[in-house]
């Protein structure tokens, strides 16, 4: 073919689904991969918070004038300081309630109230513990329920945001704790439990956990020459631009902000956490400032929602739920952050994945004097599972029916209307559970346990809705030697979305993946994302690419025709550049923009035609073995399956699935931010325990059945949260069925099943 | 961090010289694994840190005695050198087996048998074996050398007797070939965590009698402590349900625990209660 004797490499096939390791896995491994930790800027000052001792207070005096002392310093700043850049210094993704430091008052233990600036981090941090605060201590709400008709406020006043479409509804409000509260109402409720052969219900807690980043959030704002970079650790670029634009009235061309590689993220670094900061340090200071915190100051800034769910069922003469109601407290902490969409996207699936007809759900985000919540891996989908998947396994088990029969007859097929009334589509639930109930051999009796140790095991399934409506755009650099620049705003974090988008653009563009260059986030450089968060990067950003890259061939295919090169002669469009120009030069952009489809919820009812732009599905399955004696459990087994439409690259999906899944493991059995009086009582890693290689599950199974997304790109997916969902309520399940005895409230320790064999009266104490 | 002086003296003298004063942000350091945590928190911030490095050769070693009666524990021995000793391996296998679950590898490489003492964190786990072997603890000071039981240098949470110019030099443990010794480390959150119970037990079985046993507990007391009336209560005692049942109610009347978040203090005793007749019957077993 004349094409040959050009310099094409061989046209590579099947870019998409080739398990290609991470592209930055060199740069990584050998420590070259770009972190703003790292960072450091001429003339930079470091910075260092000094934080509140109590959790709801009256600052009556606060005293820097030790710290301004300390040779070294170079500023002391305190909430007056900022005003005089920021005049109106709150931030926030839904309320803009957040004050950049305490604003007189502060309303949870941790909150920075002054900042010290140093030439050297050591000198701020010494200087920092030399400032001391006088609080006139008011009382506080620490728990979501008692805070949602509690007399004590954490405002005065709501001051809705209106940045995103999906809480546009927010309503400024007075003495409330209640930022938002979502309702959904299908059929009759009432009447279908008046009608029910039998009604359940239950009560269940989870308790607040955090992200724990091996990176913690640490930002530079550099506001030295009167516009203003920040580089930081971010999964929301864009986001940060638009709101530190909107807190300086500036245009959003004269702030630019850069995002390196992540040392994860995990939706804590979403919308703004020390950004805001540091850019007013860095105006009043007219020098790059950098702050970076420690471990344990990542307990202050932002954490998963405790969250308290009643929940309730009608079921009739032949096992089909009727009804379902459920209620969820969200602790939402002292600030919104992004809670109300928490609130909002976990209610639409709080009734689990179930053909109901009458569903009444309500979901209430609610303030309390606490480290403010916000979003973590499956934006509250497993807290809700864990009550639904529990409350759907002890319903089966009053009725006698099997666990996995019990749910195949009541779960929710495509074509079918969920909760919200949006018809499911490319949802593969039923397949997922299949799956799990397979690689359980959960048709073959399980070998019980003699003596002390019993055995058990469970099975738990769950679904997501995603955030929505939300925009990625995608540009693609085709640059006159034939190699390829791909320009997007998703911040890899660790998921691997470089390698992913380039297969993407590579199958579109006939390129080895491998050769193409993703450019980071730079919103002076790469276009608009929403943000990295909630699984919606392969599907969003995917598709994104995929139009970027249908979008180039189309000019490629117009230059041809230009240049009379007859249709199908296969010359590579830097042989058509060079032609055109008659050197090496020119360029051959592609753009991609895409906006999935949304019909706004029914504020009364939640109905919606379309509320979200896919369904995450994940179902779990463990073996557990218990010393009843003692507690003392193991997980001798985790099956983890997820529908995430087609696979991209299958080897970084199964690390995703895994990671999922073992952060979900942390959060059942181990993590757990322990609160007395409003004062986290264990705010170091010696204290809040994540697990470790030596608490995998011998038998760990992460699996993904065949399925396919018809408008996602190459029929994907995204497949981020899938396997959080379902962890907790399948290991939960698993120990009711080694002992008999149920935990209603999570985490699942050793200490709460002895409680519950003491409590029941279980096993006796002979054994030695 | 506030910079600091790091200095490295070759001699005992001049390490005492180094130290001289009572100024408590002048301190020896022997691997600083935990002094460099406290030094992050700000716990801790010193001004001069006297190494004991470059005493390893007097202090560094692993010895055992002509008679085999004695093996000695240089001071700056690492963690690493203890688990992969020979000797230690064939005359105490429970400090090998100890170090399995202590810490990690890079942790193991550095940390040093006299920082781990002198640290007096009660969630360590080697100074309840210590305890249990019947350790004794080689004190130098410019005022001359003493050797202490290691039990006694503990004084409560973090807290030793050890003098401002103590320097551990050695540690040395009696053997007996007819000894049985055990450590069982109780963690009840993630696999790596700091114990909610430690439980040292040592002992010689005699005509299916329990002999001279020694039992410590850790980690759920302020300071690793004997519980001298549950030994006494073992001493010539067969092991059997009904004793072990005895033994555990013994050992639970007679320890100081209080709840933590590790576990509340009727759990933690009911841990003790099982897991110290656990591993009074796995040693009884013993061959
Ligand atoms: C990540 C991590 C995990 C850990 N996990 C475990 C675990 O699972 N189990 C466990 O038991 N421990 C664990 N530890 C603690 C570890 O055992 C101790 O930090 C270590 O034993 C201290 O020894 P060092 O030589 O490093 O002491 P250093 O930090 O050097 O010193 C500690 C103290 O001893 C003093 N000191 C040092 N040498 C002498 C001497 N010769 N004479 C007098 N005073 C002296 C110092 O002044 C200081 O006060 C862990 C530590 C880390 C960092």
């Amino acid at each position: 073919m004349a094409s040959q004797t050009l310099t094409t490499p061989a046209m590579p096939a099947g870019q998409v689904g080739r398990s290609i390791p991470r592209l930055e896995a060199a740069a990584k491994v050998t420590g070259r991969a770009e972190y703003v930790h790292n960072m450091s800027l001429p003339g930079m000052l470091h910075g260092k918070i000094f934080r509140s001792v109590i959790p709801h207070g009256k600052i009556k005096h606060l005293d820097l004038d030790a710290a301004r002392a300390v040779e070294g310093v170079f500023l002391v700043a305190a909430i007056d300081d900022i005003r005089k850049v920021i005049a109106h210094p709150y931030y926030g993704p839904a309320f803009h309630d957040q004050p950049i430091l305490a604003d007189g008052k502060v309303r949870y233990a941790g909150e920075p109230v002054a900042v010290v600036l140093a030439d050297e981090a050591h000198i701020a941090e010494e200087a920092a513990g030399l400032i001391s605060a006088e609080y006139e201590e008011l009382p506080g709400v620490y728990d979501e329920v008692e805070a949602h008709g509690a007399q004590v406020f954490v405002h005065d006043e709501l001051k809705p945001a209106a940045t995103f479409p999906d809480l546009a509804h927010l309503l400024g409000r007075r003495d409330t704790n209640v930022a938002l509260d979502f309702q959904l109402r299908r059929g009759d409720a009432d009447a279908a439990f008046a009608a029910a052969e039998h009604v359940f219900e239950h009560h269940f807690r989870t308790q607040p956990t955090m992200h724990t980043p091996l990176e913690p959030f640490v930002s530079i704002a550099d506001a030295s020459g009167g516009s203003l970079t920040l580089h930081t650790a971010s999964q929301n670029p864009s986001f940060v631009r638009i709101e530190i634009a909107r807190l300086l009235g500036w245009p959003e061309n004269r702030v630019r902000v850069k995002v390196p590689y992540l040392g994860g993220g995990f939706g804590g670094k979403l919308y703004i956490k020390l950004e805001a900061l540091v850019t007013a340090l860095s105006l009043i200071a007219r020098r790059p400032v950098k702050i970076s915190l420690t471990m344990q100051e990542q307990f202050f800034m932002v954490m998963r929602h405790a969250a308290t769910i009643r929940i309730k069922s009608g079921v009739d003469k032949s096992g089909r739920i009727t009804a379902r109601s459920c209620e969820v407290w969200w602790n939402g902490g002292a600030y919104a952050d992004i809670g109300p969409r928490v609130t909002q996207k976990a209610g639409f699936t709080a009734a689990g994945p179930y053909d109901i007809d009458n569903v009444e759900l309500n979901s209430y985000a609610v303030y309390t004097n606490r480290t403010p919540a916000g979003a973590l891996r499956g934006f509250g989908a497993p807290q809700t599972c864990w009550a639904y998947e529990t409350h759907t396994d002890m319903i089966a088990a009053k009725l006698g029916i099997d666990q996995l029969a019990f749910r195949r007859m009541n779960l929710l097929h495509d074509g079918r209307p969920q909760a919200t009334g949006t018809i499911l589509r490319d949802a593969a639930i039923d397949k997922v559970l299949d799956r799990v109930a397979e690689r359980m051999n959960w048709g073959t009796p399980l070998e019980r346990g003699t003596g002390r140790i019993r055995r058990g095991r469970g099975i738990a399934i769950g679904f997501k809705g995603i955030t929505a409506p939300t925009t990625s755009v995608a540009m693609i650099n085709l640059y006159a030697d034939g190699s390829c620049g791909l320009y997007i705003g998703t911040v890899d974090m660790g998921q691997g979305s470089d390698t992913c988008m380039a297969q993407i653009a590579a199958e579109v563009l006939n390129l080895d993946a491998e050769s193409i260059k993703v450019i980071h986030p730079d919103t002076d450089v790469t276009p608009y994302d929403m943000g990295t968060l909630g699984s919606r990067s392969t599907f969003h950003m995917g598709t994104a690419v995929r139009l970027a890259a249908l979008d180039a061939n189309q000019k490629i295919a117009a230059l041809a025709e230009e240049l009379g090169v007859p249709p199908n002669s296969n010359l590579p469009f830097s042989e058509l550049l060079r032609r055109k120009y008659r050197m090496q030069a020119g360029n051959i952009i592609g753009i991609g923009s895409f906006i999935p489809g949304y019909d706004k919820p029914d504020q009364e009812t939640g109905q919606s035609a379309n509320v979200t732009p896919f369904w995450g599905v994940g179902g779990s399955g463990a073996e557990v073995e218990i010393d009843i004696e003692t507690g003392e459990f193991k997980v001798t087994k985790l099956v983890n399956v997820a529908d995430v439409g087609a696979a991209i690259n299958p080897k970084l999906l199964a690390a995703q699935l895994s990671g999922a899944a073992i952060m979900q493991l942390g959060f059942t059995t181990s993590e757990n931010m322990l609160y007395r009086d409003g004062q986290l009582t264990n705010g170091s890693f010696a204290d809040y325990k994540i697990p470790c290689l030596l608490d995998m599950p011998a038998v760990f199974i992460n699996e993904f059945v065949e399925s396919r997304q018809h408008d996602g790109p190459f029929g994907a997916k995204g497949a981020g949260e899938s396997t959080t969902i379902a962890v907790s309520p399948a290991i939960g399940n698993a120990i009711a069925d080694a002992i008999g005895v149920r935990l209603m409230d999570l985490p699942l320790t050793a200490e709460a099943i002895h409680g519950a064999i003491l409590a029941a009266g279980i096993g006796g104490d002979d054994e030695h | 961090m506030r910079p600091f002086d790091l200095v490295e003296p070759a001699t005992l003298e001049e390490a005492f010289h180094l130290l001289e004063g009572d100024d408590p942000a002048v301190r020896p350091i022997g691997g600083g694994t935990a002094l460099m945590l406290m030094m992050k928190e700000q716990v801790f911030r010193p001004v001069r840190l006297v190494s004991l490095r470059h005493l390893a050769p007097q202090f560094g070693a692993i010895s055992i005695d002509a008679d085999h009666r004695m093996i000695r524990f240089g001071a700056t021995t690492s963690f690493s050198e203890l688990e992969h000793s020979a000797v230690v391996a064939r005359h105490l296998p429970v400090v090998v087996r100890t170090m399995r679950t202590l810490a990690n590898v890079r942790v193991r490489n550095v940390a040093t048998l006299g920082g781990n003492l002198a640290h007096a964190d009660p969630h360590l786990d080697l100074p309840p074996v210590w305890i249990a072997l019947g350790a004794q603890i080689v004190i130098e000071n410019p005022a001359g050398p003493r050797i202490v039981p290691a039990e006694d240098i503990f004084e409560g949470y973090y807290e030793t007797n050890l003098r401002h110019d103590d320097i551990i030099r050695e540690i040395r443990v009696p053997l007996n070939a007819s000894q049985r010794a055990s450590y069982v480390k109780i963690t009840t959150r993630s696999a790596h965590d700091w114990p909610a119970l430690g439980i040292a037990v040592r002992l010689e079985m005699k005509d299916g009698l329990a002999h001279h046993p020694r039992i410590v507990l850790s980690a759920a007391t302020n300071k690793p402590t004997r519980l001298v009336r549950t030994e006494a209560l073992a001493h010539g005692q067969p092991i059997t349900p009904a004793s072990l049942r005895e033994l555990g109610e013994a050992a639970v009347s007679e320890a100081d625990i209080a709840s933590d978040s590790r576990g509340s203090a009727d759990y933690k005793k009911h841990l003790l209660r099982v897991h110290l007749g656990r591993a009074l019957h796995a040693l009884a077993l013993e061959e």
